[in-house]
């Protein structure tokens, strides 16, 4: 965490600039705070994330004196508060609480992932044997039981995973996007061994299923807060490519951490 | 349907061809829908020039299957198309009148 200072030309003073640079799934932000209390708190949450890069895109939260973004900025508003993207800097508005800026950072990142072959999904990721398996589904599909059967140590996040293609690899990045079952953060990534739609059954069993199926496996689980055409159309380029690249299956499992059987 | 109906995409609409079928995203009702390949192969020839019975032809063509029954195929899908906004429907002469 490092304190910068920048003159207030509205007042005329030095008013201190509290900036917590983070990267998220290799993307660096520079989140700028003008709250002490609301800096230490986003320094606690994040620090698995914290990054030395001070280059990377700057978030403005709840700052003062700002200035007019640059071109067609994109526009979100969650509940009141806003998050705005233009060219070279991002704003978070009207942040109530943590929970919030959480929310906006997620909304922020499924835009900027857009231009770098990702997005985000509603899925644990779980690390084994240096791969990460997927398992995406709705609220009660399964997603936190995965993260809470599997070994210490495994789970990026048992909520939100980034989801993104590197040099033609497709990588699960850890997030500090979680649900029920918070574990230590992660802050690395492995290539994508599959993705599973969790479907619970009283037997475990494994399914493969099509890149369309898979497609719309993906499409209700995905974070995304764009209405505009051009970003649609990447979204859908992006889903395309990833259930053409790596194996979709539906998961039957029984709650029990047998499961793992069937997909090693 | 008035033969001399034409046929136009909606512009909003994202759109992506996977295993044969047509997947559509409505950025604006956040809305997904998937066409099957019949309703996929009319689609593709939706250019806001050719007409319902235009396409019907071709269907017909394409596939084992009388004109009368693509006709009819075609007409009932358009009017799905036209009810969800994928597609609209123009008279011939508004066409001319915007060319």
């Amino acid at each position: 965490m490092q304190i910068a200072t920048k003159p207030d030309k509205r007042i005329g003073v030095v008013s201190p600039v509290l900036q917590l640079p983070l990267e998220i799934g290799k993307i660096p932000l520079n989140l700028k705070f003008a709250d002490m209390a609301r800096f230490e708190s986003a320094g606690k949450r994040y620090s698995t994330f914290l990054s030395s890069d001070k280059k990377g895109l700057p978030v403005l939260v709840d700052l003062q004196g700002r200035t007019s973004l640059d071109g067609d900025p994109f526009t979100y508003d969650l509940d009141g508060a806003t998050v705005q993207l233009g060219e070279d800097q991002a704003e978070f508005q009207r942040v109530p609480h943590e929970y919030s800026l959480d929310s906006l950072i997620r909304i922020l990142l499924s835009k900027l992932l857009l231009d770098r072959s990702g997005f985000l999904l509603h899925a644990a990721s779980v690390l084994a044997d240096g791969r990460a398996h997927v398992f995406t589904g709705r609220s009660g599909a399964g997603k936190s039981t995965v993260a809470s059967l599997s070994p210490a140590g495994s789970v990026l996040t048992d909520e939100i995973s980034l989801l993104r293609c590197v040099e033609t690899r497709w990588q699960a990045f850890g997030t500090p996007f979680w649900g029920e079952f918070r574990a230590g953060d992660m802050n690395c990534s492995a290539p994508i061994s599959g993705i599973y739609s969790l479907i619970q059954a009283k037997q475990d069993r494994l399914e493969r299923i099509s890149p369309r199926d898979g497609l719309r496996v993906l499409l209700p689980n995905v974070l995304f807060f764009s209405s505009r055409k051009q970003d649609n159309e990447q979204l859908l380029r992006i889903l395309t490519d990833i259930v053409e690249a790596i194996p979709v299956y539906q998961l039957y499992f029984r709650r029990h951490a047998d499961f793992w059987k069937v997909i090693a | 349907m008035n033969p001399e109906t034409v046929l136009k995409t909606n512009p909003m609409l994202a759109w992506r061809e996977i295993d044969g079928s047509i997947v559509i995203i409505s950025p604006e009702h956040s809305m997904v829908h998937e066409l099957n390949p019949t309703a996929s192969f009319v689609w593709k020839r939706v250019d806001g020039r050719r007409t319902a019975d235009e396409i019907a032809e071709q269907l017909a063509a394409e596939f084992d299957v009388t004109r009368e029954s693509a006709l009819a195929d075609v007409h009932e899908l358009v009017e799905s198309l036209v009810a969800n906004q994928l597609v609209s429907a123009l008279e011939l002469a508004e066409v001319k009148a915007h060319v």
